[in-house]
C-alpha cells in the first residue's frame, strides 16, 4: 500500500475538506482524521496543510469559522461551515475532477499492457 | 505533550507576532493535542505520540502566504539569529552570578578603602602617640584595598567579554529555555527584593554608629572608630544592591535577547517598552527623565532649597504616567 505524497493531491486537498463540511461543520483535527480514515489510511493531511487551506477557503468565502465545543469532549474548537459559495465551488470541483480524470486516465497503461 | 508544545513554540519563535501568526500557532496546537490525545488514548507510547505528531505537522513554508510572513521565512531571520542553547544560558547566568559577587566586592573595597587609613591614624594617636609610621600604613591599607578591586573589576570584565555577542549579535532563545530562565527569575526575585530593601536600609541608616556616638558625646578614638562604621555599613548596603541588581539583569537580558516583535519576544512581560504612536510626543519622552533631573539638580544648586525641591520627582512620576496612560499605546 502506497501513501499518497502531497504533491501529488494538492489541487484536491479543498475538495476533500468541502466534502467532509456538506453535511455537518467540523474542526480541524476531526476533519484531518476522517480524510484518513477515507483515504484508508493512504493519505495523511499535515496539519500546517490543513490550516493554510482552511485560512485560504474563509478568504475566498467558501467556509466561515466559528467558536464551537465538542459534544463528546467538550472542549473548545474553531468548527468550520461550509457557505454557500463553498458548495458551488465543491461542485465545480467535482466537475473539474472527472475532467482531470479522463484525460489522465488516457495515459495510463494498466498492468499486464506494460 | 510538554514536547509538542516546545516544537511548536520554537517553529514560530521568530514570527511576528500578529493576530494571523498567533491565531495559526493557537489552531495548530489545537490540532496537534487532538491528535496526541487520540495516539495516547489508543494505546501508543508518549515518545510514539510526539513523533507521529511532528512528523505529520508539516511545513511552515505552506502557511506563508496566507499569514503573510513570506518575507520572514526567506529572510534569514528565520534561521540566523544565534540560538542560545540551554547549556550557553546555565553558563551565563553562572557567569552572571560570579560576575555580580566580585564586581560588588570591587565595590565593597573601594568604599572601604579609606577605613584603613581612619583606624590605623585613631589607633597610633591613642596608643603610641605619634601617628606617622601609622598614617603611612593606613595609606598603604587604602591603596591596596583600590588595587585589588581593580584587578577584580578587570578579571569579571574578561570574564564577561565573552558574552557580549548577546548584545552585538542578532540572538534568540527557545521557548524551553526561555521559560527556565523565566522561573530562574521568578525564584530570585524574592531574594532579590530582600537584598535591595536591606541594603537601601543599610544606606540611609548609616549614619547611626556617628548619631550614637554624637549622642554619648565620645570623642578621639572612639568616634573616629564610628566613622569607619558608617562607611563599613554603607559599603555592605551598596555591596548588596550592585550584586542583586546586576544577577537580576543577567535573567532580563536573556529574557530581552528575543526581539520583541516576534512571537518569541511575547514570553517576557518585562520588556514593555513605552511606544508612542505621536511622533513629536515620542521625541519629548525620549528626553523626559533627563530634562527632570537637570530641573532638579539646577532649581537646587541655584537656590539650595534641597528640603523642598525633591517635589519634582513626584510630579514629575504624575506627569509621566499621565502622557503615558493619554498616548502611549
Amino acid at each position: 500500500m502506497t501513501q499518497i505524497s502531497s504533491d501529488v493531491i494538492r489541487g484536491y486537498n479543498d475538495t476533500m475538506i468541502l466534502y467532509l463540511l456538506l453535511d455537518e461543520p467540523s474542526y480541524g483535527y476531526e476533519i484531518s482524521k476522517q480524510i484518513k480514515a477515507l483515504s484508508d489510511e493512504k493519505y495523511c493531511i499535515k496539519e500546517t496543510t490543513l490550516y493554510s487551506a482552511f485560512t485560504r477557503m474563509e478568504k475566498n468565502g467558501y467556509i466561515t469559522s466559528f467558536d464551537g465545543s465538542n459534544p463528546d469532549t467538550g472542549k473548545r474548537r474553531t468548527y468550520y461551515r461550509i457557505t454557500d459559495a463553498g458548495r458551488q465551488y465543491y461542485q465545480q470541483k467535482c466537475l473539474e475532477w472527472q475532467v482531470t480524470k479522463e484525460v489522465v486516465e488516457q495515459f495510463i497503461k494498466k498492468e499486464g499492457e506494460l | 505533550m510538554e514536547a509538542i508544545r516546545n516544537y511548536l513554540e520554537t517553529m514560530f519563535v521568530n514570527l511576528p507576532n500578529t493576530p494571523e501568526v498567533q491565531r495559526a500557532k493557537y489552531e495548530l496546537g489545537q490540532m496537534m493535542e487532538d491528535k496526541y490525545n487520540e495516539l495516547i488514548a489508543k494505546g501508543k507510547t508518549e515518545n510514539e505520540a510526539i513523533g507521529t505528531v511532528i512528523a505529520e505537522f508539516g511545513n511552515l513554508d505552506e502557511l506563508a502566504e496566507s499569514l503573510g510572513i513570506d518575507s520572514y521565512l526567506r529572510k534569514d531571520t528565520y534561521q540566523t539569529g544565534r540560538m542560545i542553547t540551554m547549556e550557553e544560558t546555565r553558563d551565563y547566568l553562572r557567569d552572571n552570578s560570579k560576575n555580580a559577587f566580585l564586581t560588588a566586592l570591587g565595590v565593597l573595597l573601594c568604599i572601604t578603602s579609606p577605613v584603613g587609613t581612619i583606624i590605623m591614624g585613631a589607633v597610633g594617636e591613642q596608643f603610641l602617640g605619634q601617628s606617622a609610621i601609622f598614617n603611612a600604613l593606613g595609606v598603604m591599607c587604602l591603596f591596596a584595598f583600590i588595587a585589588i578591586a581593580v584587578a577584580i573589576f578587570i578579571f569579571s570584565g574578561v570574564m564577561m567579554s565573552k558574552w557580549k555577542y548577546l548584545e552585538t549579535q542578532h540572538c534568540c532563545l527557545d521557548f524551553a529555555t526561555t521559560e527556565y530562565v523565566h522561573d530562574q527569575r521568578n525564584l530570585y526575585k524574592t531574594v532579590h527584593a530582600l537584598l535591595l530593601s536591606i541594603g537601601i536600609m543599610l544606606c540611609i541608616f548609616c549614619a547611626t554608629p556617628a548619631i550614637i556616638a554624637d549622642a554619648l558625646h565620645v570623642s578621639g578614638y572612639f568616634e573616629d572608630m564610628m566613622g569607619a562604621g558608617v562607611l563599613l555599613i554603607v559599603a555592605v548596603g551598596v555591596f548588596m544592591i550592585v550584586m542583586t541588581s546586576i544577577r537580576m539583569g543577567g535573567y532580563t537580558k536573556l529574557l530581552r535577547v528575543n526581539n520583541q516583535d516576534s512571537m518569541g519576544g511575547q514570553y517576557v512581560d518585562s520588556q514593555k517598552n513605552e511606544h508612542y504612536d505621536n511622533k513629536t510626543v515620542a521625541v519629548i519622552m525620549s528626553v523626559f527623565w533627563p530634562t527632570v533631573s537637570c530641573i532638579y539638580l539646577v532649581w537646587s544648586f541655584l537656590t539650595f532649597d534641597w528640603y523642598i525641591t525633591w517635589i519634582i520627582w513626584p510630579i514629575a512620576s504624575v506627569i509621566h504616567k499621565l502622557i503615558k496612560n493619554i498616548w502611549s499605546n
